[in-house]
């Protein structure tokens, strides 16, 4: 097997996809297993906890890793608080990448990305996606998988010898390798919110995960997901599966969210989040972001100007009124961040309006003297002033 | 861009690729473009590479230097066997401003998800004309290695000319950065 291929299989099961109404029922009572003893390494599940091992190993040493203490703890705990019996095993990593995306691997190397923590609005909404992929751990579902794909990929390879037979064998087998996960998925989600209400979480909120991360994608693509990606094409459809986690919560009632600590923990980062959000380039994703943490209070002054960056570069007719109102808004805070007043500078500049634009730029190099381009702006500045 | 030097080996190995050597001295770059270069380089080049030229001096998997020579307005930066990717297409467009180019090309090197922090950006005579530099660090998503890198432009025309050189930080990129400073000193823009 190809080693892509089984690290797929190892570290897969993305914070994911799935659902129909048949799974939404009630579950009440799970019986985690014990913790796993280490794999024979002559089984094929030791072999991948082998090289799970090996990218833990590299993934430790990466500077992509956030190594901040006090935050690496706390997602930790939450991940201990859900694992419950399994805490020992399970191993936190946070990961600076913008997208939206968690993993756990059968070894108990778990992955969190920032664009996820960026996109969380509290604790209990972290916890659900935590909760998630640990039930995909419990479940044994990354060995399963790899059985899986070992034996379809087997099947295809006989059937691939008979020429356009084959090809149809081998689209046959994606699907159903497909489908196969669905099941994984449904399991994780039910499991996931069980953990997630034992441990104290208000389950109603995993549902909103889903729901905003709809919102975005809806918005990028100007349709439904199904209808663009052909991922999503084999699955449920994302609105069904909000709408059946709306209903698992409804057995499970009761919960904190966790609001205040999940900001006040993730405060300190945000402004580095955001910064790798928008070079993704995705503005109308990342403007469904911004609006949504905008509406619900989160840092205001940081939100207003990175949505301001965001009309700035995407450069549509009328984007620089609405980059323009929300830096002023953000400099109305009593310590807005410094590239307010740059933006407010440079589309001033660009419109001919020169005392604002003089005075919006060195205000900007007054709180910041050191900033990268602190050089090119005194170009502005000076000429502006001649 | 590495996901494109993997697709370049993959290609290199097929037979598709081809590295052309090119030699110390002056080079017309494209129609409007001309550099000045000691030490030889290789070029790299398949179908689907453009825009930009990749050239390399240790290696493509090692360091890049990219030249983009008279992109137009509309234009789509990143290569052109990228473009039906889901990922976002960067555009330029020939209003923007220094600070939008960058911005650009900040975005075009962050599309393989390796971070980019922009160092330093100043004003600088490029290829006769009045243009930018700028320094930054990246993180390559694919291999983790932290790279250093430098960047020059100008826009002539409503045409955007640029060189854009990274390698990994400790050894390769201070073993060459002088002499790409060397090069965008003499980028002549006709």
């Amino acid at each position: 097997m190809k080693r892509r291929r089984f690290l797929a299989a190892g570290g897969a099961c993305c914070a994911g996809l799935a659902t129909n109404n048949a799974w939404a029922q009630a579950i009440t009572e799970y019986a985690a297993p014990h913790r796993f003893d280490r794999p024979d390494l002559a089984t094929d599940e030791g072999g991948l906890w082998a090289l799970m091992d090996r990218e833990e190993k590299a993934l430790r040493r990466s500077p992509l890793v956030v190594r901040d203490e006090k935050l690496k703890t706390y997602v930790q705990d939450i991940a201990c608080r859900l694992g419950s019996d399994h805490c020992p095993d399970i191993r936190t990593f946070l990961v600076r990448t913008p997208l939206f995306n968690a993993s756990m691997a059968p070894n108990g190397m778990m992955q969190i990305w920032t664009g996820l923590l960026l996109r969380v609005e509290n604790e209990a909404q972290l916890a659900a996606v935590i909760g998630h992929e640990i039930g995909h751990y419990l479940q044994r579902h990354s060995v399963e998988r790899l059985r899986d794909i070992k034996s379809k990929t087997a099947f295809g390879q006989v059937l691939g010898l008979f020429g356009l037979v084959g090809a149809l064998g081998q689209i046959a087998v994606a699907a159903s390798a497909f489908a196969y996960g669905r099941e994984h998925e449904r399991d994780a989600d039910r499991i996931g919110a069980f953990l997630m209400h034992r441990a104290g979480y208000d389950v109603t909120e995993s549902a909103k995960v889903w729901n905003n991360l709809l919102q975005e994608t809806t918005a990028r693509e100007g349709k439904e997901p199904e209808q663009t990606a052909p991922l999503f094409a084999t699955h449920p459809a994302p609105p069904e599966r909000r709408d059946d986690l709306v209903q698992l919560a409804k057995s499970l009632p009761g919960g904190k969210a966790g609001g205040e600590a999940y900001a006040e923990r993730t405060r300190p980062f945000l402004d580095g989040w955001l910064q790798d959000e928008v070079k993704r380039g995705q503005y109308a994703e990342s403007l469904v972001l911004l609006s949504r943490h905008i509406a619900g209070g989160v840092a205001p002054e940081l939100m207003r100007y990175y949505r301001g960056e965001v009309y700035r570069l995407r450069g549509q007719e009328g984007d620089q009124d609405l980059a323009l109102a929300d830096y002023r808004t953000s400099a109305l805070n009593p310590n807005p961040p410094p590239p307010v007043f740059r933006g407010i500078g440079l589309i001033s500049r660009q419109r001919g309006q020169r005392e604002e634009a003089l005075q919006a730029l060195s205000r900007y190099l007054e709180l910041a003297p050191e900033a990268p381009d602190s050089a090119f702006i005194k170009t502005y500045i000076s000429e502006l002033s001649s | 861009m590495n996901k494109m030097f993997l697709i370049a080996l993959a290609l290199f190995v097929a037979g598709c690729a081809t590295v052309k050597k090119v030699e110390s001295g002056s080079n017309m770059v494209s129609e409007h473009l001309s550099i000045n270069i000691e030490g030889n380089w290789n070029h790299l080049d398949f179908p689907g590479i453009k825009p930009a030229q990749v050239w390399t001096m240790e290696g493509v998997t090692v360091d890049e230097f990219l030249i983009y020579s008279g992109i137009q307005g509309g234009q789509v930066m990143h290569p052109e066997n990228a473009s039906s990717s889901k990922l976002k297409n960067f555009v330029f467009r020939s209003a923007m401003q220094t600070e939008e180019i960058v911005s650009l090309l900040e975005g075009v090197l962050s599309r393989d998800n390796s971070t980019f922090k922009l160092l330093k950006l100043e004003p600088y005579p490029f290829g006769g004309k009045k243009g930018f530099r700028f320094e930054y660090e990246r993180i390559r998503k694919v291999d983790n290695v932290q790279l250093r890198g430098i960047g020059f432009g100008a826009v002539d025309k409503g045409e955007l000319y640029a060189l854009l050189y990274h390698a990994p930080r400790l050894t390769f990129f201070p073993r060459h950065q002088a002499r790409v400073e060397a090069i965008a000193k003499t980028a002549l823009i006709r």
